[in-house]
């Protein structure tokens, strides 16, 4: 093997080995209930143009197939930090955090083949909530606290590639493992000291393993058209040595178009539908259509996009719409690619209005 | 303009981290939710027993006396030290001389717990012989009628300067408050007898107005009685001197007169605590394995039902420790150094019987808890042992229903894993 290509392998082993702990995309209170939030597994350049580039992305991990794109070694890392606020009830509560939610590898082994891998998050399982209340303790009402959190994440693991099998076609597949922790802690605090506060931790470990299969067609030289798919088999959840919980995961069916109709100006819209249900959820259909402008080393990008949410109360699912606005910088030549963005989010459901501002930074190296 | 905007990027996406959100249940509040259960574990002592012994009087760090009519009679006993039969009359050579008689003696007691509602505190000296020791009885000693003197410390402690025209003095530390009652005793009261060495023998009883009840410092606590001998000395045959000598005592102890049939130190099936000899009793729990497992506890108390009330005077109430052991040898069980492993409550004079006492021993369960091997036994004991006369007795656990019972509260474990 080329030493490329030796390169590519090595540091994609590196990187999938051992994913941060902070790798949750986003936290939002939905995740509070079901198996989580479905993470981006987006670039920051996909993602500032609201992810409707993603299948087409190199960089990003939703279509196998963009690999074949890759036709040098390429890393990327995303960080993003979010200022979240939720209104339920009257109230609203100001959050933030910082992720690191995506990193990807990519590189050629061959002419035609490229091989890439890296972790995006899967689920977002990330939260902490307090609640007040009181219990008749030895004769007497005893008010106390609780804080039931949970910080960890499902991280998908992609081991992926892609082959250019002609000018106007080509073909990816990827292997997925899925695997993650989440800190759980359970508290509680007595107003009244004399009883004392309890607090319960465990380390809870996920896995599972999934699939994936993409095309790409380029009827004109403009247009691509990108059809995706997988099926993640299960979600395995354990406490120790046991097994506390087992949910389907669903299948992904996705479809894209991009129009290029001149070198510094292109257009995408995507479509994707996963089946949820499987794992007690609600089936989710999602949206997004952007556009990147100017081909140089600072092209403009924005986008919007929508959907629904898997998991919520009642008996629709919550809904999810965003704009996004970003740009790139390259530096050396392009051999280093600085991405930033906003996001604006807005997520609805059982009474529960999300709204989220997200600053994203993406580094991407080409050495 | 280029460093402010990179610097407000990296305050922007520095990292930071607040995802704490009041919950708003049961829609956006986990599946899984805090449980907290109230319980009284009747029958969690299975096994108890009682055991007399563990301090004898003349082994107590206190010497108690007290006079409650129709309850007890306690004196206090203690046999000096001898100071010889010569003391040295020329400091620069090391000159003795023989002791040829004696002008008085000054008696010092250290009264370390005493009522002060009680008035007219009063202390009776008697001499008694010098064979007193740990065998001597109340009735051994005679009929104490004979008493040397008597010193009432109220009277002299409200004297200018509290010192009376005797001599005697009291004094009273501001801070532990103890009270130091200095006795004068004459040459006829205490007489030098060279044949004893200056060995001296005396018994104290107290007296007020109303229920008296102290305790006197003991040599085992460092605080024992001292004598000072004011003597006169042969100063080498060309005249006499005085000359001082002090010394503490060789022997202390106290002699009791139980009046009340209610205080009979004989024991039954009820758990008897304190006492004179000391009482403790061993309680030997059997905790659910949950409890001992899984749960975390908040708060965990002992309730102990009194089958038997002390007695005496309210300041004789005393500190009741639950103690754990670190092995179940019955009566000879080793008591833990641990202090997480000890609780305690206060014990008053007035406790009737079928009153509970409680003692919060939630650091004691979650030791157990954390070390799984440790004997989930405890030994009910009096703080100190043998500083108090009272005694109390609980109910045991064969008494079903007044037995030991366990009232805990704790959190059940919480359901992780669990979407």
């Amino acid at each position: 093997m080329t030493r490329p290509v030796v390169a590519a392998v090595l540091a994609a082993v590196l990187l999938t080995a051992a994913p941060p702990d902070r790798l949750t995309a986003q936290d939002s209170q939905f995740s509070v209930r079901g198996l989580g939030v479905p993470g981006r597994w987006e670039s920051v350049r996909a993602r500032t143009a609201a992810g409707a580039f993603g299948p087409f992305d190199p960089r990003s991990s939703v279509a196998d197939v963009s690999l074949a794109d890759a036709l040098q070694l390429t890393a990327t890392a995303v960080e993003a930090t979010t200022y979240r606020r939720a209104e339920i009830g009257g109230t609203q509560d100001d959050l933030r955090s910082s992720r690191f939610p995506f990193m990807g590898l990519a590189g050629p082994v061959t002419r035609r083949v490229v091989v890439g891998g890296g972790f995006a998050t899967y689920l977002d399982r990330t939260y902490s909530i307090v609640t007040r209340d009181s219990q008749m303790l030895r004769g007497a009402y005893a008010s106390y606290t609780d804080r039931i959190g949970n910080d960890g994440a499902v991280a998908d693991l992609r081991f992926a590639a892609a082959a250019r099998l002609a000018s106007w076609i080509a073909i990816g597949a990827g292997a997925h493992i899925l695997s993650g922790s989440s800190r759980q802690t359970a508290q509680r605090v007595y107003d009244d000291t004399t009883f004392l506060g309890t607090t319960q931790t465990a380390v809870v470990r996920y896995d599972g393993f999934g699939i994936s299969g993409s095309v790409a067609l380029d009827p004109i030289p403009s247009v691509r058209i990108v059809g995706y798919g997988r099926s993640d088999n299960r979600l395995r959840t354990r406490l120790g040595d046991t097994e506390t919980d087992r949910a389907d995961l669903p299948t992904t069916l996705g479809a894209a178009l991009r129009w290029s109709p001149s070198p510094s100006a292109r257009v995408a819209g995507t479509a994707v539908w996963r089946s949820w249900s499987d794992a007690g959820g609600f089936n989710t259909t999602s949206w997004s259509a952007g556009a990147e402008v100017g081909a140089g080393p600072t092209p403009l990008r924005f986008g919007v996009r929508g959907g629904q949410l898997p998991f919520g109360p009642g008996t629709a699912a919550p809904t999810e719409l965003g704009v996004t606005l970003g740009a790139g910088k390259g530096f050396s030549g392009n051999r280093a690619l600085v991405d930033f963005g906003l996001e604006r989010l807005v997520r609805k459901g059982g009474g529960l209005t999300e709204t989220a501002w997200t600053v994203l930074v993406g580094l991407t190296i080409r050495p | 303009m280029k460093r402010v905007a990179l610097a407000a990027l990296a305050a922007v996406t520095a990292c930071t981290e607040d995802v704490t959100a009041p919950g708003h249940c049961p829609d956006f509040c986990p599946s899984g939710s805090i449980s907290g259960v109230d319980t009284v574990l009747q029958t969690v002592v299975q096994r108890d027993s009682a055991f007399r012994g563990f301090v004898r009087p003349h082994e107590a760090n206190t010497l108690l006396a007290a006079t409650l009519p129709g309850v007890i009679d306690s004196r206090a006993i203690f046999r000096t030290l001898p100071i010889g039969d010569s003391l040295v009359v020329e400091s620069s050579t090391g000159a003795m001389g023989a002791i040829v008689g004696v002008d008085s003696l000054k008696l010092a007691l250290t009264i370390t717990r005493r009522d002060t509602s009680a008035h007219n505190l009063t202390l009776v000296y008697y001499r008694l012989p010098l064979g007193i020791d740990s065998t001597t009885t109340f009735g051994g000693l005679g009929s104490w009628t004979d008493s040397l003197r008597s010193l009432n410390a109220d009277s002299v402690y409200a004297l200018a300067g509290h010192v009376d025209a005797l001599r005697d003095s009291v004094f009273v530390d501001s801070t532990t408050h103890q009270m130091t009652v200095i006795a004068k005793l004459d040459s006829a009261m205490a007489p030098f007898v060279p044949a004893d060495s200056g060995q001296v023998a005396f018994g104290v009883r107290v007296v007020a107005d109303s229920r008296a009840s102290i305790a006197l410092g003991s040599v085992e606590s460092g605080l024992g009685p001292r004598i000072t001998w004011f003597a006169e000395v042969d100063s080498l045959g060309k005249d006499t001197v005085p000359r001082s000598a002090s010394t503490g005592d060789r022997f202390d102890s106290f002699v009791f007169d139980l009046l009340s049939p209610s205080v009979d130190t004989t024991l039954d099936s009820t758990l008897a605590v304190g006492g004179m000899p000391v009482a403790r009793s061993i309680m030997r729990f059997a905790l659910p394995r949950a409890i001992r497992d899984s749960v975390q506890i908040s708060r965990a108390t002992l309730i102990l039902v009194t089958a038997r009330p002390p007695e005496g005077v309210p300041a004789d109430s005393f500190t009741l420790a639950a103690h754990g052991v670190v092995a179940d040898f019955g009566a000879k069980s080793p008591l833990s150094a641990d202090v997480s492993r000890v609780a305690t409550t206060r014990v008053h004079i007035g406790v009737a019987r079928g009153d509970t006492v409680r003692i919060e021993m939630t650091d004691i369960l979650r030791s157990w808890q954390i070390d799984t091997l440790a004997p989930t036994a405890l030994a009910l004991r009096q703080l100190p042992e043998g500083s108090e006369f009272p005694e109390i007795r609980f109910e045991p656990s064969t008494n079903t229903g007044l037995g030991p019972a366990l009232h805990v509260t704790y959190v059940r474990r919480f359901p992780f894993g669990k979407p």
